[in-house]
């Protein structure tokens, strides 16, 4: 079943000299349970493809269907709703909320959604220690090191019960043992909690590991299998 | 909520120094400003006091008497009416009084002075004349005798025991002319009194302004208890009908409190320019503390955190710094206006002649009324609040993905 369903997608940007179109129609389909990377040079629009896919950014033109909601007919407050309900969120540089600690940061996720606080932390606790993280709970974002952070960062996508993770270069600030270490771990949890991630990347670590590449070139997708 | 007020709290600490200095400046302002406002409604305060305690909190006079002070508009006791108003309840005490503008000499030379005809007793007991004598000895009740003041004195080169010739308007077309002796010479905190005021009994100057019937008044000072003027002042106007007008401390010394209203608006306008430095203070904060935070508001926004959300953290912390402000600097600054309240500041030269000059005693005074803390530190508290309209706007124009591009 797919969990995403994009038709004729159009993203034109007219507020630069020339109008830029960073995504030229792509349509595609994720089915549940996928581990998708979304590949292609700078500059080729995957970002801003990934934006859309996230409600970040509003279409120009064509639908994203998300458990068959089209979210273009959101108005912005119903997309930050949708947003923290059905989407995950895997940054580049982790960004995770530098006053929380690791258990504060990937427990607000579920404070906005309005879970009870002992459900919270349980359901927390064991994101964290699913992700390597038993022991460092405490720890504020600045303490730990930037493959430890990512993993929080994932732990706090997971939080949510998301639909599906979107990645933007999760690993691009990661040595390549921190690299291999998330990638692993972003795998198991794809094989055991079904849980389905989409990565744009320039890493071919990342490739490697993907069961799916989606090629964007131009704004168009050159490529998919 | 709980988490707001967390990170709230956190981000405050996320630069120490920088959340220290305007907390300080908060100090600095708040300390300035509780000194400046108490020791101004302080000597307000000692002022005012030291007016009704001259005039009383009102007076009943002839109607018409205020505006034409003649002794024409004198009336005759009246037993009923004082029974009347003395039984109300909240009257403390009443002072008859009668008081004429005459010539007094000594010598080759004359000066105009107010003759002042109390009950010696009554009037010592709220006024306390007799603390203010420097020489001789104070009124009897029934004696004739002056109580003259230390310029006046000065200027007519009388002692204690000479003899001081008055003379004046009687009541109805009458000639006052009298002698008596002076028993004592005092020293009134105001240069005004001593130059003007001669006190006699009043029986004694009644006798000498209308010998024909005895009891003729000027005034009478009501005194009553804090907070029950307002209500006194309208039932002792019914009490005594038309022929007689009651006129409120706020009228007899309209001057008194002229001045202290131009001196209350200057010290706003000072109060204003240190409230506006220190909103720019808190104000800058807000805005770094705002700004650099650009891409974090971007990823919670992304992750499902409505702007609101994101605006109350930002009031929060600005609330947060105001609060630290105004709690350090009452904690400064209250033992301090304490101490000074027990143990008003002496003045001398210029400073205490100045104080003087406005009838009250040399004491720089400071007032401990909760209403100076409570407006200060709500003036601090608004300051913030105004300075955390700036993320407010910032928040809800946000762009997310440029921000998140950055």
């Amino acid at each position: 079943m797919s969990i995403i369903q994009i038709n004729n997608l159009h993203k034109t940007y007219t507020d630069t000299k020339v109008p830029v179109k960073a995504v030229n129609g792509i349509s595609l389909s994720i089915e549940e349970g996928e581990f998708t990377a979304i590949v292609g040079p700078s500059g080729s629009g995957k970002t801003t493809f990934l934006n859309l896919m996230g409600g970040l950014d509003t279409p120009t033109e064509g639908d994203i269907l998300i458990g068959g909601k089209n979210i273009k007919d959101l108005n912005s407050r119903q997309l930050i709703d949708f947003r923290l309900h059905h989407i995950g969120f895997v940054f580049q540089s982790y960004n995770l909320i530098p006053v929380l600690t690791a258990i504060e940061n990937v427990a607000f996720i579920m404070e906005l959604q309005g879970i009870p606080k002992k459900e919270r932390h349980q359901i927390a606790m064991e994101l964290l220690k699913k992700t390597g993280l038993e022991g460092k709970e405490n720890y504020r974002p600045g303490e730990l090191s930037g493959g430890q952070q990512q993993r929080v960062s994932v732990a706090r996508a997971l939080a949510s019960k998301p639909k599906f993770i979107l990645a933007d270069e999760p690993t691009a600030n990661l040595d390549s043992a921190s690299t291999e270490d998330l990638l692993n771990m972003m795998s198991e949890l794809n094989k055991t909690e079904n849980m389905t991630f989409i990565f744009s990347t320039h890493d071919k670590r990342v490739m490697d590991k993907a069961r799916r590449i989606v090629t964007i070139d131009d704004g168009k997708v050159v490529s998919d299998f | 909520m709980k988490i707001l007020f967390i990170m709230a709290w956190r981000n405050l600490w996320q630069n120490k120094r920088r959340t220290y200095i305007t907390a300080t400046s908060v100090v600095l302002a708040l300390v300035l400003a509780l000194f400046m406002r108490s020791m101004q409604f302080g000597s307000y305060e000692t002022m005012i006091r030291a007016g009704v305690n001259e005039v009383g909190n009102m007076q009943v006079h002839d109607t018409g008497y205020w505006d034409n002070k003649t002794i024409d508009r004198a009336f005759f006791t009246n037993p009923a009416l004082e029974q009347k108003i003395s039984s109300l309840p909240g009257v403390i005490h009443m002072l008859p009084h009668l008081e004429t503008f005459v010539l007094a000499s000594y010598g080759d030379k004359t000066k105009g002075v107010q003759l002042v005809g109390v009950n010696p007793e009554a009037e010592d007991l709220q006024v306390k004349i007799s603390g203010k004598i420097t020489s001789g000895s104070y009124l009897i009740k029934g004696q004739a005798g002056l109580v003259i003041g230390d310029k006046i004195a000065e200027y007519l080169n009388i002692n204690i025991g000479d003899s001081l010739v008055v003379m004046g308007q009687g009541y109805e077309g009458t000639t006052a002319v009298g002698i008596y002796p002076v028993t004592g010479i005092a020293h009134y905190v105001s240069p005004q009194m001593n130059n003007l005021i001669v006190y006699m009994d009043l029986e004694t100057l009644q006798k000498l302004i209308f010998p024909f019937r005895p009891g003729l008044l000027t005034g009478i000072s009501v005194y009553c208890e804090p907070g029950l003027e307002d209500q006194l002042l309208s039932t002792i106007k019914t009490s005594v009908g038309d022929h007689f007008e009651v006129i409120s401390w706020k009228v007899m010394l309209s001057d008194m409190l002229q001045s202290i209203k131009l001196d209350n608006l200057s010290g706003m306008v000072m109060l204003m320019i240190l409230y506006i430095i220190v909103a720019f203070g808190i104000f800058s904060t807000v805005l770094m503390m705002t700004v650099e935070r650009r891409r974090q508001f971007a990823v919670m926004i992304s992750i499902g955190m409505r702007k609101g959300k994101l605006v109350i953290t930002s009031i929060f912390e600005s609330i947060f710094i105001a609060l630290i402000g105004v709690v350090a600097g009452l904690i400064l600054t209250t033992p301090a206006l304490m101490y000074f309240y027990l143990n008003p500041i002496r003045m001398t030269g210029e400073m205490a002649a100045m104080y003087e000059s406005f009838n009250q005693e040399p004491l720089m005074a400071f007032s401990i009324a909760p209403s100076i803390f409570f407006s200060q530190s709500l003036i601090v508290l608004s300051l913030a609040l105004l300075s955390a309209l700036y993320p407010i706007f910032y928040v809800l124009r946000f762009n997310v993905l440029n921000a998140l591009r950055q």
